[in-house]
């Protein structure tokens, strides 16, 4: 399983190759970042966010990481294999250390795996492992409570910190490890990872100097990245802008408005990566009885034309959707096709007794996805088709989560990016019946509830048999498909940008964490 | 005086309040900032305590006067989105809009006067009748449409097929209409000079100076008509008295009749309204940075609108409004000193 | 003036009125062409606005005709045209002929409905702060300074901006048009106010008034029977510059979206919506609308400039 790549990079940058290009120097090696955030705080555990995760594989190592494809790739951890029904045994790498000069062992893995139990954003998340032990100084078994087989997605969350440099007391007294969110505790200041990249400056909010780690492990990386500076630049077009006038070298994050602008400017090459963000609606039962009818649900589907949306109003920036798996995800079932029939909509509302169709209201943010007040009032319009008539009202992001929230709309745009890259989240927060609870159907606006497929996912998140449990995800996406309980329009790419030389393509994925230790910078092609 | 400037001290104390208790009424429907400081699949009650050690779960005085207990000694708080004191905030954004502002002001002045005072002294020529009728087109496109129109025009380009390609001057004139359009019409550029502090200047270099040209331009058609006009009205009444008909009987030169005795006495009105709406050129920098995503305070503000950034949307409408009292103030000021038989106490703007 | 005259307000200010029309105003007209032009675009385009739905092949409010893999037709005299759509069609798909004539309306709409509430505010406090003086003369104008100060249109975006908060999106998009009149009203009333109170001051003391209050007349009878219709003239002038204002007003919070929601569009918002599409070369969708908005704006600002021409002899006689 590959993803399509939308390469206009290598191809331009052949081209354009050598015409614009900086002086070569001494510095020539350093990298200029324009992301849309820095780092919220040092302390990776305190936040779960785009922005943290990226400072991590730059300070830090995972235990695995993912590919392009979605496999796993080892870093800190060498070999993984399954002891029991309930243990992992992981052989962690040699020879690694820290920032701080200590050595990697498994003590630094178990302290830090139970530092992420504790930490209120990671908590969720790891609630499967019960716990983690070290056999040796290089082999770590990590116990869950079930049997789980995304023992290996969350491995990807593991990025092992340095316990001797976080333990202990700090002048005032106050715990090294304690984790503060958005205070001012000591791993928020200090950092000790095995990543490539130190951190040497760091200005909140105006920039971040990292220098290469003189004894990083992986000495077979080609990346030859010396230097980075990275500068947040919040506002979209400051930051294309930054990258067009070379006042940066890579950014994130280009929005749709600007991308024929990047393509064509010279010296600098598009990147754009099919994504694995779901956008959808979802369709709320408890306020609209037509909407508890499987045949009006999917008379709704089918009169979105999905790929209308993804080939006119995103041009191109998206790939239609009829499930919540992106090729790549474990339960990525590739009959499932995007549908589009107006005529067996109208039937189906028919048959439902809806023929005169009714009213409904929709929100959408205005601010959130790439055009979705655009794709909430074009799906507006296709609902008319079936006498649907919709009352659309969007909103800005700010305000969009607090009126998502009371639930108090008929019908509700989302966009879901699942954090453990495996097809079962989806359900698990979308669809899932809701349950105040557990927290299961946390995002479920429209009260769907499908207990079958609730029972299959709940099953597939217990099988370890992986080719077993990507089978029943598969099952999980037909059935949901044929109940029609969430309208999937398409997953929402991603686009980076960098100025030629700098060989960014390689490097980034659909997972949005572009790993820069193995970024290569050829400037010299003139 | 003195009296005066306390008066307007009083005034402009008693804007910031009026906006600090409205900006903070509303605060709970601009949307919850917490929603946006942590991840979507955060639980309510992680989201709850950081409610609650923000202090945004406290009764609203008990807010407001934490608040304002910190503004009185120039703490705004922190932005929400940016993560620095919203104070900071703004003066990072601060040089762009002066920048803006200030070239904008600067073609005013530079093409209104002879224009104004051209139409005045020969009303019924041609050229007066055109500029009077450009004026009024000005005057009658807003400003965000202006700065389409040149983006389209200058920046995008324009290829005019209208007349017949096959003949000579049919091509001439085509591409006579059409044009190149590759002004930068978008940011500030690259090429920015540090002057001193945080402020970047695009003045100092022919990249910057460019990147200003657009936004510049359409800032200023807003006021350009308004100014050519009130020159023209103001010149031609003192054309028409006593004293600049004395001056012309004395035989002293046509020139320096108008250009020494009767622009003086045009100018003093045309400061007087002329300041203020140099003031309130900052509203209609909200517009025109949009269009131009311009890195400056009417960018910003709009942002912060829908980003539920309450603690940089007040202190924003602070700034403007100490902005707004001081122009005015200042303009009082110099009408005062050219015109000392106005009073200065009391007097409103 | 006798005092017999004005004990007969009724009869007195219309047969001013007429007057005035009969001796100087229509004269001037038919002698100025601009202004007739003016006139027939102005009554043209209100006519088209509000004949809308008979004159529109597609009602853009019907989101079932809308299709959107026609979206982005150039109009006709570009390749690649529809027949189906003479001016094109914006990215949704919809038709812009059509989206315009209703747009249109929407603008006519708003910009009418807030000169009237403008002057029905400022009228009030322009007659009660001349008329009654002192304290709430003092309050009312330092509020219409301040106001001023800040200009109308950053009030109109900061109110714009509160309210829309205030009430939540879903209420304000429900209402916009109600609240678009609302906020441009209240931001621009002090142009009225400070206009009507200097006449007030330059009628209050004229005989008539005195006498109309030696005959014990209550204030506020004298002031709306007796001092408002000799201010009519300067409020009749600002009234045309206004409307032409409050459009400007409404197109420029729409732009900002703080104004009509897209799916029932004004001038503004179309040229909002359009703004986006721009650079991938479909500059229709905006400056067809934008076209439209400055050809209404210029002939009201011209029908007005006339009007002051006429209305105003110090003025004209240059």
């Amino acid at each position: 399983m590959t993803l399509k790549k939308t390469l206009l990079a290598s191809v331009i940058g052949a081209v354009v190759a050598g015409t614009t290009l900086l002086p070569m120097t001494a510095s020539a090696e350093t990298l200029r970042i324009g992301y849309a955030a820095d780092p919220e705080t040092l302390d990776i555990h305190e936040q779960l966010s785009g922005g943290m995760l990226r400072f991590s594989h730059l300070a830090f190592d995972p235990l695995v990481r993912w590919t392009k494809d979605f496999e796993f790739e080892p870093r800190l951890a060498t070999e993984w294999e399954q002891v029991d029904e309930t243990t992992m045994r992981m052989t962690l790498r040699e020879g690694v250390t820290f920032h701080s000069g200590n050595e990697l062992t498994a003590e630094d893995v178990v302290w830090t795996i139970e530092r992420l139990k504790e930490s209120p954003d990671y908590r969720a998340i790891f609630e499967p492992v019960a716990s983690a032990e070290a056999v040796d100084d290089y082999t770590v078994e990590i116990v869950t409570s079930e049997p789980y087989p995304l023992l290996l997605n969350l491995a990807t969350y593991i990025f092992p910190m340095d316990s001797k440099f976080y333990s202990g007391e700090t002048d005032e007294g106050s715990d090294k490890a304690e984790i503060v969110k958005a205070g001012n505790s000591y791993a928020s200041r200090n950092v000790s990872g095995t990543g490539p990249f130190i951190i040497t400056d760091r200005r909140q909010g105006v920039r971040v100097d990292f220098k290469r780690f003189e004894d990083y492990w992986d000495t077979e990386s080609e990346g030859n990245v010396t230097d980075i500076v990275l500068t947040p630049i919040a506002e979209n077009a400051s930051r294309v802008a930054a990258l067009l006038s070379g006042g940066v070298d890579f950014i994130d994050a280009v929005p749709p408005n600007d991308l024929d602008r990047v393509s064509e400017a010279d010296g600098v090459n598009l990147i754009e990566i099919d994504g694995t963000r779901i956008i959808g609606f979802q369709m709320n039962e408890e306020r609209v009885e037509a909407f508890q009818d499987a045949r009006v649900r999917q008379a709704v589907d089918l009169a979105i034309n999905q790929e209308a949306i993804a080939d006119r109003l995103m041009r191109g920036f998206a790939n239609p959707a009829g499930q919540f798996s992106p090729e790549g995800y474990s339960g990525h079932n590739p009959d499932l096709t995007p549908r589009y029939d107006i005529e067996r909509a109208k039937e189906l509302m028919a048959e439902a007794g809806y023929e005169e169709g009714f009213s409904v209201e929709m929100i959408a943010p205005n601010n959130r996805y790439v055009n979705d007040a655009q794709i909430a009032q074009a799906v507006s319009n296709m609902l008319a088709q079936i006498n649907i008539n919709v009352e659309l009202r969007t909103m800005p992001l700010a305000q969009y989560w607090p009126e998502y929230d009371t639930r108090q709309s008929d019908m509700a745009m989302i966009g879901w990016h699942a954090d453990t890259e495996d097809s079962a989240n989806f359900f698990q927060y979308l669809t899932f019946c809701f349950d105040e609870e557990t927290g299961a159907g946390q995002y479920n606006y429209g009260s769907y509830c499908n207990e079958e497929i609730d029972t299959l996912v709940t099953e597939a998140d217990s099988e370890t048999d992986l080719e077993k449990r990507n089978e029943m995800l598969r099952e999980a996406e037909a059935m949901l498909y044929e109940d029609t309980g969430f309208i999937m329009l398409h997953w929402q790419n991603l686009a980076y940008a960098a100025a030629d030389g700098v060989e960014a393509e390689p490097i980034v994925n659909a997972i949005d964490f572009p790993y820069l230790g193995d970024l290569v910078i050829n400037r010299s092609d003139d | 005086m003195i009296a005066f400037l306390i008066k307007r001290l009083m005034h402009a104390i008693l804007v910031m309040f009026v906006i600090s208790v409205l900006a903070f009424a509303i605060q709970d429907n601009l949307g919850d900032p917490v929603q946006q400081m942590v991840g979507q699949s955060v639980p309510e009650s992680e989201r709850e305590e950081i409610r609650e050690r923000f202090g945004l779960n406290d009764p609203f005085l008990v807010q407001y006067a934490r608040f304002a207990k910190n503004a009185v000694q120039g703490d705004f708080g922190y932005s929400y989105f940016y993560r620095e004191p919203a104070l900071e905030v703004i003066a990072r954004h601060l040089p762009a809009t002066l920048e803006l502002v200030f070239a904008a002001t600067l073609i005013i002045v530079l093409f209104s006067v002879p224009i104004g005072v051209y139409s005045a002294i020969k009303p019924r020529s041609p050229i007066s009748r055109l500029f009077m009728g450009i004026s009024i087109i000005g005057i009658s496109i807003p400003v965000f449409l202006t700065a389409i129109v040149l983006i389209q025009i200058f920046a995008i380009g324009v290829t005019v097929t209208l007349f017949p390609e096959s003949t000579g001057w049919g091509a001439w004139l085509n591409d006579f209409f059409s044009t190149e359009g590759n002004m930068p019409s978008f940011g500030r550029g690259y090429d920015l000079v540090n002057v001193v502090g945080n402020w970047d200047t695009n003045l100092a270099t022919w990249n910057g100076l460019q990147h200003l040209v657009l936004p510049a331009v359409s800032l200023a058609s807003i006021m350009l008509p308004l100014f050519i006009r009130l020159i023209r009205a103001e010149m031609m009444e003192v054309l028409q008295s006593e004293y600049v008909k004395y001056a012309r009987a004395k035989g002293i030169s046509m020139r320096r009749v108008y250009f020494v005795h009767a622009l003086k006495n045009t100018m003093l009105p045309v400061i007087t309204v002329g300041g203020v709406q140099i003031g309130t050129m900052v509203a209609y920098t909200i517009l025109t940075e949009t269009v131009f995503q311009w890195p400056g305070m009417g960018l910003m503000f709009l942002d912060a609108i829908n980003r539920a950034d309450i603690p940089l949307i007040v202190t924003y409408l602070m700034i403007v409004g100490v902005i707004f009292v001081v122009t005015n103030t200042i303009v009082d000021l110099i009408y005062g000193l050219v015109n000392p038989t106005v009073k200065l106490t009391g007097k409103p703007a | 003036m006798s005092i017999t005259n004005n004990s007969s307000p009724a009869s007195a200010s219309p047969s001013r009125w007429e007057r005035l029309r009969d001796s100087y105003i229509w004269y001037s007209f038919k002698r100025d062409y601009t202004a007739q032009l003016c006139l027939a675009v102005f009554i043209c385009m209100v006519i088209a606005a509000f004949a809308s739905p008979l004159l529109a092949p597609t009602n853009p409010y019907d989101l079932s005709q809308i299709d959107i893999m026609a979206s982005e037709l150039p109009p006709f005299w570009i390749d690649g045209a529809d027949d189906r759509y003479a001016l094109g069609t914006d990215a949704q798909g919809r038709d812009l002929w059509s989206v315009v004539l209703y747009g249109t309306r929407v603008s006519l709409l708003i910009g009418f409905g807030a000169v009237i509430l403008q002057a029905l505010l400022g009228v009030t406090f322009g007659l009660m702060a001349g008329y009654l003086g002192g304290r709430v003369d003092t309050i009312l104008m330092r509020l219409a300074d301040i106001q001023l100060s800040f200009s109308t249109l950053m009030v109109a975006i900061v109110v714009g901006a509160l309210v829309k908060a205030t009430m939540g999106s879903a209420f304000y998009s429900q209402y916009a048009v109600m609240m678009l009149i609302l906020i441009i009203g209240l931001a621009e009333w002090p142009q009225y106010a400070r206009t009507v109170r200097a006449s007030v001051l330059a009628e209050k003391n004229k005989e008539y008034v005195d006498a109309a209050r030696v005959m014990g007349l209550r204030s506020k009878r004298i002031m709306f029977r007796h001092v408002l219709p000799n201010t009519m003239s300067p409020i009749f002038v600002i009234s045309t510059v206004q409307i032409a204002n409050a459009i400007i007003s409404e197109a420029a919070l729409s732009f900002l979206g703080l104004g009509m929601p897209e799916t029932h569009p004004s001038l503004g918002s179309l040229i909002k919506s359009g703004f986006d599409y721009i650079q991938s070369g479909s500059w229709w969708i905006t400056l067809i609308p934008g076209a439209v908005l400055v050809v209404l704006v210029l002939s009201i600002n011209l029908l007005g400039d006339w009007l002051r021409d006429v209305m105003n002899p110090r003025l004209y006689k240059g």
